[in-house]
């Protein structure tokens, strides 16, 4: 299992787009992906619910990964995260 | 046959098809045994697949429908409903309608506007699924391939957008009146319509004949064969009143005592003006920006919108008049909270929010002075009601030039700014505000409105929103003498304007403008030409 932090820099959070869009690459990772916010635990293959989470402009979210590819798995959420996530 | 008399015409035009009742369906989950855990399972995967297989077909143009199918596939939904069915005696419709409410919930709870508005997607998705899993059908306008008269409650503009014109052929709502977005819609696509029809649902089956009278306002369900007869001699003498409309297209709008006019059109995209640009119009007298603002996901930025002014200057060159901002009131944005107000229209609405927001308000004066370098193009501040607010307005504009002068960005020097004449407090200051302003635009709606204390909405007082009241027309001349004693073109950009009973009213008051939707504009050049 391996983890990282990485701070949301979508100027409205993560609205539907970029949930979207997470929660799609999410889904082609073959690892087990989850997201921690303070005291959540988030499913970040389903959109609702990083959207639930309301994860606004600014936050530090702990992503992670665990399976056969988890290091390439986390590498690659990591950075469509830290570069905008399409936006 | 039922015989039903209809005093509002939203959208002029005669029409017979089969009736499209478009309403809610009962969605309440079926109170059956459930099957097994593996069984029911098994049809929501079917229930939910079957709506992913049609979401994704209408994702291919519209990424909003990329997101909906997104949730419909999604991982918490389908956990929701497995838990509920492995530990309770539910059946399938029941455990999912339980998922959809809580999900649903989750976001109507939240702060943000934007993530309340997700709650209804969450529902509408939910919706689709549950039809599936009942068995039944959602109407929807999108599916038609026959000709129809649609008969609605309301319609709203995410249920318009998705009607395909070549079968809509009439329109009838129960509520509504003759400027809400239903009839607005109508007039500028020319389908007939008939709005504030009570009761017309109760009178129509799905599939019943229909005709439709939609200039003396009539409609006959399920008529007999001499109606039937009747009507075909309408249409066709509807055809050829159409026919000697397009052929006077070509005269330009002068009375017969030979003084000219400008006829020009309201619009709320560039569709639109393409659309009325094939009635030989003089210009746009009214570009509703807010549209752009509206059918958006954020506040659109300069770029985004100098594409589209850019394109409507070009398209038409004669005179395009873009009305910044006009937002609040009924007019809301999904990506920006409003407070909510006691009185919308007498709150934080229009060139109150502008002068407040000043970078965005900055960013749309920029986008349309940088288009005003490829036609004839001028801004138009609305909700005036004080000097103050037209010079900031003014000022702010200055201030664009001037950046756009540094960045060597081409405008047109000598833009006009002028203002819409829809408060009281416009009227009363009509000479001061002559003296500042390029131009004026009399939008009736809202004067009416304000001046009369009556609000075109509530339906209690409908009868009383009447913009021939002698107060209204009253105002209408004082605005028209100010303006010409200071040498400024008058014009008139509410419904008022294609009003065949006010255009020669209008006329002999000396309006120099008449900006009017799309489907009026033949109408009033023919009075127009008619008129002494």
């Amino acid at each position: 299992m391996v983890s990282k932090k990485v701070v949301v820099n979508n100027a409205s959070g993560l609205h539907a787009r970029p949930a979207s869009l997470l929660a799609q690459e999410a889904g082609k990772c073959s690892s087990d992906v989850k997201i921690f916010v303070g005291e959540k635990k988030i499913e970040a293959k389903s959109i609702l619910n990083i959207m639930a989470a309301a994860i606004k402009k600014g936050t530090e979210i702990e992503l992670q990964c665990e399976g056969a590819q988890e290091q390439a798995d986390l590498a690659k959420l990591v950075e469509l995260i830290e570069s905008g996530l399409g936006e | 046959m039922v015989n039903i008399k209809v005093d509002k015409t939203a959208s002029r035009g005669i029409a017979v098809a089969p009736a499209y009742k478009y309403q809610e369906i009962e969605l309440s989950p079926d109170t059956y045994i459930p099957g097994s855990v593996e069984e029911e399972t098994e049809k929501f995967y079917q229930a939910r697949d079957e709506v992913m297989e049609t979401l994704k077909k209408l994702s291919a143009d519209n990424e909003i429908f990329a997101a909906h199918m997104e949730i419909a596939g999604d991982f918490m939904l389908q956990e929701g409903v497995i838990s509920k069915l492995q530990s309770g005696q539910q059946n399938v419709q029941q455990a999912f309608q339980d998922t959809i409410e809580e999900i649903a919930a989750i976001f109507t709870g939240m702060d943000d506007a934007y993530m309340k508005e997700r709650g209804a997607d969450v529902k509408d998705i939910g919706k689709q699924i549950m039809a599936r899993l009942k068995g039944t059908t959602l109407p929807d306008l999108g599916n038609m391939d026959r000709e129809y008269i649609v008969v609605a409650k309301d319609l709203y503009p995410s249920d318009t957008v998705k009607m395909d014109t070549r079968w809509v052929k009439g329109i009838i709502t129960e509520e509504g009146g003759v400027t809400s977005h239903v009839s607005i819609m109508a007039k500028s696509m020319n389908i007939p319509a008939l709005v504030g029809v009570k009761g017309i649902l109760a009178h129509v089956e799905d599939g019943m004949t229909i005709c439709m009278d939609a200039k003396n306002g009539e409609i006959i369900v399920d008529p007999d064969k001499t109606v039937l007869d009747e009507y075909e001699d309408k249409k066709n003498a509807y055809q050829q009143e159409r026919l000697r409309l397009e052929q006077l297209r070509m005269q330009p709008a002068v009375t017969k005592s030979g003084k000219r006019v400008s006829l020009c059109a309201n619009v709320g995209n560039v569709e639109d003006i393409r659309h009325a640009m094939v009635m030989n119009i003089d210009g746009v007298g009214l570009f509703r920006s807010e549209f752009l603002y509206m059918e958006n996901t954020h506040f659109p930025t300069e770029e985004e919108q100098f594409a589209v002014y850019k394109e409507a200057a070009v398209l038409c060159p004669q005179e395009l008049t873009i009305r910044t901002l006009d937002i609040g009131g009924d007019k809301e944005l999904p990506y920006y909270q409003f407070e909510k107000e006691e009185n919308p229209f007498l709150g934080w609405r229009a060139i109150r929010i502008s002068l407040e927001l000043k970078d965005m308000f900055k960013e749309q004066l920029r986008a349309i002075l940088r288009a005003s370098a490829y036609g004839h193009v001028r801004i138009m501040f609305p909700m005036i009601i004080s000097l103050w607010e037209l010079q900031e307005s003014k000022k702010l504009v200055e201030e664009c030039k001037e950046e756009l002068r540094q960045n060597g960005i081409a405008y047109d020097e000598g833009i006009e700014m002028g203002m819409m004449m829809e408060t009281p407090a416009s009227v009363m200051l009509a000479d001061e505000f002559a003296k500042e302003a390029d131009f004026f635009s009399i939008g009736t709606n809202d004067l009416t409105q304000y001046i009369l204390s009556v609000d075109r909405g509530n339906k209690k007082i409908a009868e009383r929103y009447d913009s021939f009241h002698p107060a209204v027309l009253k105002a209408i001349g004082q605005i028209i003498t100010a303006g010409h004693k200071e040498g400024i073109k008058v014009g008139m950009c509410g419904e008022m304007a294609g009003d065949s009973k006010a255009v020669p009213i209008l006329l002999e008051m000396g309006l120099d403008e008449f900006s009017m939707s799309a489907g009026s504009i033949d109408y009033a050049r023919e009075l127009i030409l008619n008129t002494i």
